[in-house]
């Protein structure tokens, strides 16, 4: 019974046994066959996988070109910015450690949080940057005592410098990230996130050229992303340097001269249309986009009524006021309505069509001529001659001096100006033009308007015989020829005698600039006024004051030097002082300024700001 | 007290450590007897085992990684010599019940005063050793579960009860042992208690019902987690929703594995095992670091040498003497072939990771030490075994 019973369980076990074998059997088979799978049929396709699992390119950033000035002067740099990182696996006690840096480095609670939130983020074998643009100070107190601080590294980076601040700084732009915008501008560049992209001036406008081509190195890393050992490197192709047309020195005589005022000036070489010096000021430090605002500081910044992030030398725009009065007369002149014996009565105003338009000077000038005219500004005699000129021989002849459109310096946000005309205003308004709107044109007021560079540029033109040049910031090569917009059309004769006008303006008994003469050379120049807001007369024609000093006119000055017959003028400026009231007392004591410095002899300069002749010293990279 | 009946034994000179009455076999013929065939195949199963391990552990540097892992096997090797070849006669069954019992006393007191280590409370420490009860476990069971069939099948068929008893002594370690959590072995346990209840001779119509319980409860339970539970579920199933997490493992196995192609990258030449992609390389996935470096034909060898073992084994256990042996013969087997197929299968890909090593071949003391007694009861069932008209 006994052994029956285990028989049958023999019998019954080795059956189940073989079954537990063949369900065994079959498990194996089932691997054997994943790792036919795997191996023989998928294994191209894994090998793939696994070379793209161990090689991660990493890019080499390529220096970025710096900018000069026309001697060499550095005016953007690279310089090395000294970061504080810590490597969470290395400093075991992280938040000890972060209180111990405390006292050195002085993090804002919300940099500390903020910490905290990419530490959980990032891999702990990583270097997590705790603190960038490391003073001096910071840099070697914690290099003294380093090794109590375990996993902090100083780290050195290349960061955007521009040595000379405020100095330039609409001229040169910074740099930025790059966002959407920027990418739709650069078609042809490959951004990647994070990169940094010119955001306005020259860095914009050349940064292809500024940009260079980056680097790659292949790393073989593990699955975390660990650096095993380098693979293979292509150098980084670095940005080519610029060098501008502008003197550092002039430029900066330039800003010193506007200090504290809200205004522009450009100075051009007239010979070329090569550009000397930018200035727009108020200004701001390009520095500070590289550090970083405080939500202040940039309120602070944009809401400025003086718009210092604006480069008013070729963004502002503004009626020319009596400036433009050279126009009027070479129009005249070249329409045959004028000879050099011309003369016109000013009793202080006349009267068309019921308007009363008055001359500056109340009591009139009495006769006088173009010379005259031109060096006391009349207006009474512009009217005159605008009457017989018409609007139309005004317009070409202003637009034959680059005004009324863009001259395509190569800067984004060039103002174009305006020179109205009788299809403008119908175009426009829908009226016809009014012969009272022909008058307020002549003396550079109503529908004009000009940028500081094309009042530069005209004037570089009158000066130099009448051509008018695409002005240049870059200094490419010697043997490259300036590029023409307007080739000297004015007769030498019409020419002569405006510029005998315009030098009677600094250095005629009468001249609305004679107190701006030059130490050194003899000036040619023109004032101007240019309204701001429509002046409220009482019944005598006397300018009643408005006690807001926004109200107040701009003053205007176009000028250049030397102005001789036997010499090429070698400079052509036009000052703009936002609300600075008359060009004579405003404006034109900048460019004497200006015009002393540039032709001062060699140790008689007196900038008011000695360019940094030492510079930025080459940091030893530390740690 | 039994325990003065073994004192008794030590004293008997015709045999160190056995029982019973029948003359114990002597010396010699436990030598002759003793499957050295299956000794030799996990020698060279250990060795090929040690030389993945170089490769996983990055070679010379760590040498003494591997240094550690051989001096372990060596405890191994005397553990299944002691046991294979010292116990006597039907000692082992006598002591089953009491094995289990303590086993399971220990896997309780790891609930409540075990040590934990990486998020699991597995450890007891007893007298400076880290003891895993757990793992003890795996074999107490399947002793205690063939010493209850034996007796019970001595007397009469086995009905209902033989499947409830069993099932309360499988679920109670079991449900422990998935408290640590330990996920892996605690499948180990139930799965092989039920391939010792399905040797022992229940019948089909109560195996089926079982498993229709079973399996019908599943939707229950299913419908009563919480949605966080459910999703780890799947996600262990599922792990290539969760590439980054659950599912790098895997993914990252399966490039090493693929990549080794037919004939692998050569010994030390996989850049997937030595960049650190693969993680947990010498422990619990060694088999994607012998898959890349060996290929497909290394891998094949080593399922192979893995099936020796196992047929190797299911031979004793067909020549087994009584119902005890048949069945602990066929759990130890099912032991390591089960282990064999969970972690080969989650490193391919086909299961999910469970956190089971590689017998033989992944570094660590407490499996292999557990299958070596397995082997050394194995072994023992081997010395008695129907052609020497012994029982065990």
């Amino acid at each position: 019974m006994l052994d029956d019973e285990h028989e049958r369980f023999q019998v019954d076990a080795q059956r189940r046994l073989w079954l537990i074998g063949g369900g065994l059997l079959g498990g194996f088979s089932i691997l054997g066959g994943r790792l036919f799978y795997l191996q023989v049929m998928k294994g191209g396709e894994y090998r793939n996988l696994a070379e793209n699992n161990r090689i991660s390119l990493q890019p080499i950033s390529a220096p970025r070109g710096r900018i000069f000035d026309r001697n060499g002067q550095i005016l953007v740099d690279n310089r090395p910015d000294f970061r504080l990182a810590v490597t969470p696996e290395l400093a075991g006690d992280f938040l000890g450690l972060i209180d111990r840096l405390q006292p050195i480095i002085n993090l804002s609670e919300g940099q500390r949080n903020a910490i905290f939130k990419r530490l959980h983020k990032q891999r702990s074998f990583l270097p997590l940057q705790i603190k960038s643009h490391l003073t001096w100070e910071e840099v070697s107190r914690i290099e003294a005592q380093i090794h109590t601080f375990p996993g902090v590294t100083i780290q050195v980076q290349s960061i955007r410098d521009y040595p000379q601040g405020v100095s330039a700084a609409h001229l040169l732009g910074y740099i930025g990230e790059v966002n959407e915008r920027d990418e739709q501008i650069f078609p042809a560049i490959h951004f990647r996130s994070g990169d940094s992209v010119g955001k306005s001036g020259m860095e914009r406008q050349y940064e292809k050229e500024l940009r260079g081509r980056e680097g790659v190195r292949e790393m073989e890393v593990n699955a975390t992303g660990r650096q095993i050992r380098e693979l293979r490197k292509g150098p980084p192709r670095p940005g080519q340097d610029l060098k501008l047309t502008i003197d550092l020195g002039l430029q900066q005589a330039a800003e010193a001269a506007l200090a504290g005022q809200s205004g522009a000036v450009v100075a051009l070489d007239p010979r070329n249309g090569r550009v000397l010096a930018m200035a727009s000021q108020p200004s701001y430090d390009p520095n500070q986009f590289i550090r970083g605002f405080s939500s202040e500081e940039w309120k602070t910044l944009i809401s400025d009524p003086d718009r210092p992030l604006g480069n008013k030398a070729i963004q502002g725009q503004y009626p020319p006021g009596s400036t433009f009065k050279m126009v009027v007369a070479l129009a005249a002149m070249a329409e045959g309505k004028m000879d050099d014996k011309e003369h016109f009565y000013c009793p202080g105003h006349i009267i068309r069509e019921k308007h009363k338009f008055y001359c500056w000077r109340r009591a009139g000038h009495g006769q006088v001529g173009l010379v005259q005219a031109l060096a006391q500004s009349c207006d009474v005699f512009f009217y005159k001659l605008a009457e017989k000129v018409g609007i139309d021989a005004i317009e070409r002849q202003a637009r034959r001096l680059g005004l009324g459109d863009v001259t395509n310096i190569g800067m984004a946000g060039e103002g174009a100006g305006l020179v109205p005309s009788r299809s403008w205003k119908r175009a426009i308004q829908g009226i016809v033009w009014y012969p009272g709107e022909t008058l307020i044109t002549a003396i550079g007021q109503g529908y004009l308007l000009a940028t500081p560079l094309q009042m530069a540029n005209m004037i570089a033109a009158i000066a130099n015989g009448g051509t008018v040049y695409r002005p240049t910031l870059v200094d490419w090569a010697e043997d490259e020829l300036p590029e023409v917009l307007q080739w000297g059309r004015i007769n030498e004769s019409h020419l002569a005698l405006v510029k005998k006008g315009l030098e009677e303006v600094v250095h005629g008994r009468a001249g609305t600039a004679k107190r701006s003469k030059s130490e050194w050379v003899r000036t040619a120049g023109k004032t101007g006024t240019s309204q701001v807001v429509r002046h409220k007369r009482k019944e005598s024609g006397m300018i009643i004051k408005s006690d807001n000093d926004r109200h107040k006119d701009h003053a205007l000055y176009v000028s250049y030097a030397p102005a001789s017959p036997t010499e090429e003028a070698q400079l052509a400026l036009a000052v703009v002082i936002e609300h600075g009231g008359h060009g004579s007392s405003a404006a034109a004591p900048v460019a004497k300024k200006l015009i002393d410095y540039y032709f001062a002899p060699p140790g008689e300069r007196d900038t008011g700001s000695k360019p940094d002749e030492v510079g930025e010293s080459e940091l030893d990279a530390v740690g | 007290m039994r325990l003065g009946r073994v004192n008794l034994t030590l004293s008997d000179r015709r045999g160190l450590l056995s029982l019973g009455g029948e003359s114990p076999l002597s010396w010699r013929e436990r030598f002759i007897r003793f499957p050295w065939s299956l000794f030799l195949l996990l020698v060279i199963l250990a060795s090929v085992g040690f030389v993945i391990l170089y490769s996983a552990v990055g070679g010379e540097d760590n040498i003494r990684l591997l240094f550690r892992q051989m001096a372990r096997f060596g405890v191994g090797l005397v553990i299944m010599l002691v046991l294979g070849l010292m116990g006597g006669e039907k000692i082992y069954r006598r002591y089953a019940y009491l094995f289990y019992g303590i086993t399971l006393a220990l896997l309780i007191a790891v609930f409540f005063a075990g040590t934990i280590g990486m998020g699991a409370r597995r450890w007891l420490s007893i007298g400076g050793f880290l003891l895993q009860p757990s793992e003890l476990m795996k074999v107490a069971l399947i002793m205690a579960l063939a010493r209850y069939y034996h007796d019970r099948s001595a007397t009469m068929r086995l009905g209902s009860e033989d499947l409830a008893i069993p099932l309360v002594m499988i679920a109670v370690p079991a449900a422990f042992i998935m408290k640590q959590p330990d996920l892996g072995t605690a499948i180990m346990v139930i799965a092989v208690g039920a391939v010792i209840m399905v040797v022992a001779g229940l019948s089909w119509q109560l195996i089926v019902g079982a498993i229709t319980v079973f399996g019908a409860s599943f939707p229950l339970a299913w419908n009563l987690l919480h949605d966080y539970q459910r999703r780890r579920i799947t996600t262990l199933f599922f792990p290539e929703q969760d590439p980054l997490g659950a599912g790098y493992h895997i993914i990252q196995s399966k490039i090493a594995i693929g990549s080794g192609g037919v004939t692998g990258k050569g010994f030390m030449g996989g850049s997937q095992s030595h960049l650190d992609f693969l993680p947990e390389r010498h422990t619990d996935f060694i088999f994607s670091v012998l898959a890349e470096e060996w290929g497909f034909l290394g891998g094949m060898a080593l399922l192979l040498l893995y099936g020796l073992i196992i047929f190797r084994t299911l031979i004793i256990a067909t020549q087994a003497n009584d119902r005890y042996g048949v069945l602990v013969s066929v759990g130890m087997t099912s032991l390591f072939a089960f282990q064999v197929l969970v972690n080969i299968g989650m490193v391919i890909g086909l299961l999910p990771v469970v956190g089971i090593p590689l017998p033989f071949v992944s570094y660590g003391g407490s499996s292999l030490l557990t299958l070596m007694m397995a082997m050394g009861f194995s072994a023992h069932i081997s010395l008695y075994s129907k052609h020497h008209g012994r029982s065990v």
